[in-house]
């Protein structure tokens, strides 16, 4: 019943395989799964989505990993922090994803980082009032997910208000995030990992502390 | 009991097997192959290709069959099976400067280099009907003497050497592909001429005809029509040269248009470009007409005719687009026809107690039988969420 | 018509084998899928996408059907209505396209199913928070049929001059005493997008503001998707004189009795014989089944 499902560029020949991690068993079936709980996690900021248990590059979350596998293509530019941008990582998404690897956050459709960038939000892609969905989505990988509930979320997709504990994001990211709002309808979407959990932050999401 | 529309599923199967028996048509003759579609009713074969966008004359053929000869409707299965066929390579730009010619012809030179190619043609036909193909079958063909046909220099070059046609600039950026990006104004001309390539004959004819008749004028030559087999080439990144992956026939046209110049640029000719799958010479003229059409806004002629006018022109070129959203008017719209039922039937009240003498048309309605738009009890609850 | 029943039915003319699960490859998916990530994140704003050709007519659901085979998974259970009902012939066929392609659930009840695609309306009976409720849309833009060309409408979508759209509404009032749209009526999303609702009626504007159910926008042949997050404002646009209001009928369902669904008129002679049934099939099947009849109310 899956007979023409994937055929990707093959890159296999500037690539070892040897060591390579691993991609969906069932990319057809499980890259639907990681998708409509980025769906829900960006359309309802705040609620906790968790990914199955599965390989990951070093140095990056099971969800943020499965993120990249069931989105990226040759389509999307990916730009990697520079800490997390690993032989082993480039080498997995090149391979399964056959993505482009850009070197400046405002080139990039995806970014994923860790939270402490140098600069701000404001250097990727924020799309313009015409396109405003010409901006980056950006996968931040943070300490945990459930923390002690410190945030109060509102705005689109939340009932009311949503109290949610996002640890591992420093003193800028308040004010940062409030910028990004005020940029509405521009502004970037940002996609919380920590293991297997993911949390979604669109661009209309208010936060308070 | 009267019950609205049911059964539709097994409405559905009968209409498709009426369908299949209809398509069939007196079983005491011969069935259809496929193979005879494509070899004897080539030019519909061509065409279906070249809106279908998919090169494949068998296939094609099979979607003629299976649509009874319905040429939209066959574009439109091809269509729907190409789109699901995964892309491996981009070609290379096809050389139509080497083409293995088969037809070849300008209007705009008595005699010229390679000479004018008549090809297979209906253009001198006489259009009687001929009743041997009905009464006999086929009358007894004589091959045509097998005349390689020379080397074609392009007719455009020799004007170009002269200066007095624009130079083609060479893109070098990726032609853009609509059918991965939706179509985005002010549109680039790779993006136009994908369309137009796309686009249905008649609607394209039917606009090049327009501004032969003055809306939109450039003043047309046909500078060169040839038809043939080129080569398409891939060139694969671990290869990292070209290698030809098979042969397809086209139909090019180069379309010479005057142009008066402006005041920093002396007068010469533009062009307009068309090309299609097969022999579809029609479509390959209409679309070099179009295209120049549409180069207004970049030459500085002014906008004033559906031609020249880019949105108007792609949004309505495909056949799909357009047959899909006009027979879409055969769904059930009961659903808002009941609410311009009930609108009316108010607006109507209202009018006869203005005219017979009464309130303003702000009256609130009385208890007619079906009819009322009193804000009910939703709205009031929206309208407190709003206020909220 | 029962889950089980649909999902026996066998389909003779042709069978799935050469197609990926849910039609779509799944390059287009991801592409479709990227797109709908960017339309929850800005309500109510038409994304541009590569829509694809789809095995049905352009302007008969394909952009629904393409956001349909794009969230669609294996454990969902799809319910297709066209008109409020699930027995009308387009439901049928695109129910059947997905219970072929993807071999998914059917169901024709609303609160058992967690995909709804549907044509011109939404269903009576609540949606419920993890439903997704796929519209189809001939044409997504609001604007349109005040200005004709898309590189207008998109600037006025950016600077919010939605000024025309209350215009037009205006001139309806000053002519009929009434805003003369019933269907397709416009709203405006989280207070920034004025949005087509596609053409359901009115009536059932109210159903989008707040709904804990996700809701998709497809439009195939204009190639835009748009989304409301569950909880997201969505007002009717109206005037402080002129309050937004909704169709109601005197008569009553002649099966359940209900007074307080969408109501069709059925023509039952040539002698101007009518009756008026619920629009929405499985709401009016779900009353008759706990007891609800005309005679009851």
């Amino acid at each position: 019943m899956t007979t023409n499902n994937e055929s990707r560029p093959s890159v296999t020949s500037a690539l070892s395989l040897a060591g390579l991690c691993a991609g969906f068993d069932d990319p057809v079936q499980q890259s639907q799964q990681v998708f409509r709980r980025a769906l829900t996690a960006l359309s309802e900021p705040g609620t906790l989505q968790t990914v199955p248990v599965s390989d990951a590059p070093e140095r990056i979350n099971i969800a943020s990993y499965q993120l990249c596998l069931a989105l990226l293509d040759a389509e999307t530019p990916l730009w990697i922090a520079p800490p997390l941008r690993t032989d082993a990582l480039v080498s997995a998404l090149r391979f399964h994803c056959g993505c482009r690897i850009v070197d400046q956050p405002e080139q990039a459709e995806f970014a994923l980082t860790s939270p402490d960038f140098d600069d701000d939000l404001s250097q990727f892609a924020q799309g313009s009032h015409e396109y405003p969905d010409r901006s980056t989505t950006l996968i931040v990988q943070v300490e945990s997910l459930d923390a002690t509930a410190n945030w109060t979320l509102s705005g689109p997709g939340i009932d009311g208000m949503r109290k949610v504990g996002i640890a591992g994001l420093d003193a800028r990211w308040p004010a940062m995030l409030s910028d990004n709002r005020r940029r509405f309808p521009c502004g970037v979407d940002l996609l919380f990992t920590a293991g297997t959990g993911l949390m979604g932050l669109p661009r209309t999401t208010r936060v308070e502390i | 009991m009267y019950v609205a529309v049911k059964g539709g599923e097994k409405a559905i199967d009968q209409a498709h097997s009426w369908l299949d028996e209809t398509r069939r048509g007196d079983t005491s003759l011969p069935e259809l192959s496929v193979a005879q579609i494509r070899e004897q009713m080539g030019l519909a074969v061509d065409r279906v290709m070249t809106e279908g966008s998919l090169y494949d004359p068998e296939l094609a053929a099979l979607a003629l069959k299976q649509a009874s000869g319905d040429v939209i409707e066959a574009i439109f299965l091809l269509r729907a099976y190409r789109t699901t066929l995964p892309r491996f390579l981009a070609s290379c730009p096809v050389e139509t400067n080497k083409m293995a010619i088969r037809r070849r012809i300008s209007a705009a030179y008595k005699d010229l280099p390679g000479g004018q190619v008549l090809g297979p043609t209906y253009d001198y036909t006489h259009r009687l009907l001929d009743f041997t193909l009905l009464a006999n079958g086929e009358r007894p063909t004589t091959p045509p003497a097998d005349e390689t046909v020379g080397d074609c220099p392009r007719v455009l070059d020799f004007l170009n050497s002269e200066g007095l046609i624009e130079r083609e600039s060479v893109e070098t950026e990726e032609p853009s592909d609509l059918t991965r990006q939706p179509l985005d104004y002010p549109a680039n001309r790779d993006l136009r001429l994908q369309a137009l390539a796309r686009g249905d004959e008649g609607f394209l004819l039917a606009l090049a005809y327009s501004t032969q008749r003055g809306y939109g004028r450039n003043h047309p030559f046909a500078g060169e029509i040839r038809q043939g087999e080129v080569a398409v080439e891939i060139a694969p990144e671990e290869l990292g040269f070209p290698v030809i992956a098979g042969d397809i026939r086209v139909t090019e046209c180069d379309m010479i248009n005057q142009f008066s110049g402006t005041e920093t640029e002396a007068p010469r000719f533009t062009r307009g470009y068309g090309l299609a799958f097969g022999n579809s010479e029609r479509k390959a003229l209409a679309m070099a007409l179009v295209d120049r059409a549409l180069r207004a806004r970049e030459l500085g002629e002014d906008v004033v005719s559906p031609a020249q006018d880019e949105e108007f022109v792609l949004a309505h070129c495909d056949n799909l687009d357009s047959s899909g959203f006009v027979s879409h008017l055969k769904l059930p719209h009961y659903v808002d026809f009941q609410s311009e039922l009930v609108l009316l039937r108010r607006l109507r009240k209202e009018f006869e107690e203005r005219k017979s003498g009464g309130q303003g048309p702000h009256a609130e309605p009385t208890a007619e039988p079906g009819l009322s738009d009193e804000p009910n009890e939703n709205t009031q609850q929206l309208r407190e969420a709003n206020q909220a | 018509m029962t889950t089980a029943s649909l999902n026996q039915h066998t389909d003779t003319r042709a069978d799935n084998t050469g197609y990926n699960f849910a039609y779509l490859d799944e390059q287009t998916k991801r592409m479709i899928r990227r797109c709908l990530l960017k339309a929850v994140a800005v309500p109510g704003y038409q994304v541009p996408f590569g829509g694809r050709e789809m095995p049905l007519p352009y302007g008969w659901g394909t952009g629904g059907m393409q956001v349909t085979a794009t969230v669609i998974g294996s454990d969902d259970a799809l319910k297709v209505i066209d008109q409020g009902a699930d027995d009308t012939t387009n439901a049928v066929s695109i129910r059947r396209f997905f219970a072929r392609t993807a071999g998914v659930v059917t169901t024709e009840s609303t609160s058992e199913a967690s995909v709804i695609q549907t044509r011109h309306r939404i269903p009576e009976t609540p949606l419920s928070s993890g439903q997704i409720l796929v519209y189809q849309v001939p044409i997504p833009e609001p604007l349109r049929f005040i200005e004709p060309r898309e590189t207008e409408t998109r600037k006025m979508h950016a600077l919010q001059e939605y000024g025309v759209m209350h215009v037009k509404l205006y001139e309806d009032i000053a002519r009929f005493g009434h805003i003369a749209t019933t269907y397709a009526y416009p709203v405006k999303v989280n207070g920034h997008y004025v949005m087509d609702p596609s053409p359901i009626p009115k009536f059932d504007n109210p159903k989008m503001h707040g709904s804990p159910a996700l809701q998709l926008f497809g439009a195939g042949r204009e190639k835009r998707i748009y989304a409301i997050p569950p909880f997201t404002r969505v007002e009717s646009l109206d005037f402080e004189d002129h309050p937004f209001e909704i169709q109601g009928w005197d008569q009553t369902c002649e099966f359940c009795g209900s007074d307080h669904s969408f109501l069709d008129e059925v023509v039952t002679d040539d002698e101007g014989g009518r009756i008026f049934i619920c629009s929405d099939t499985d709401y009016c099947n779900q009353r008759l089944n706990t007891g609800a009849s005309k005679e009851a109310v």
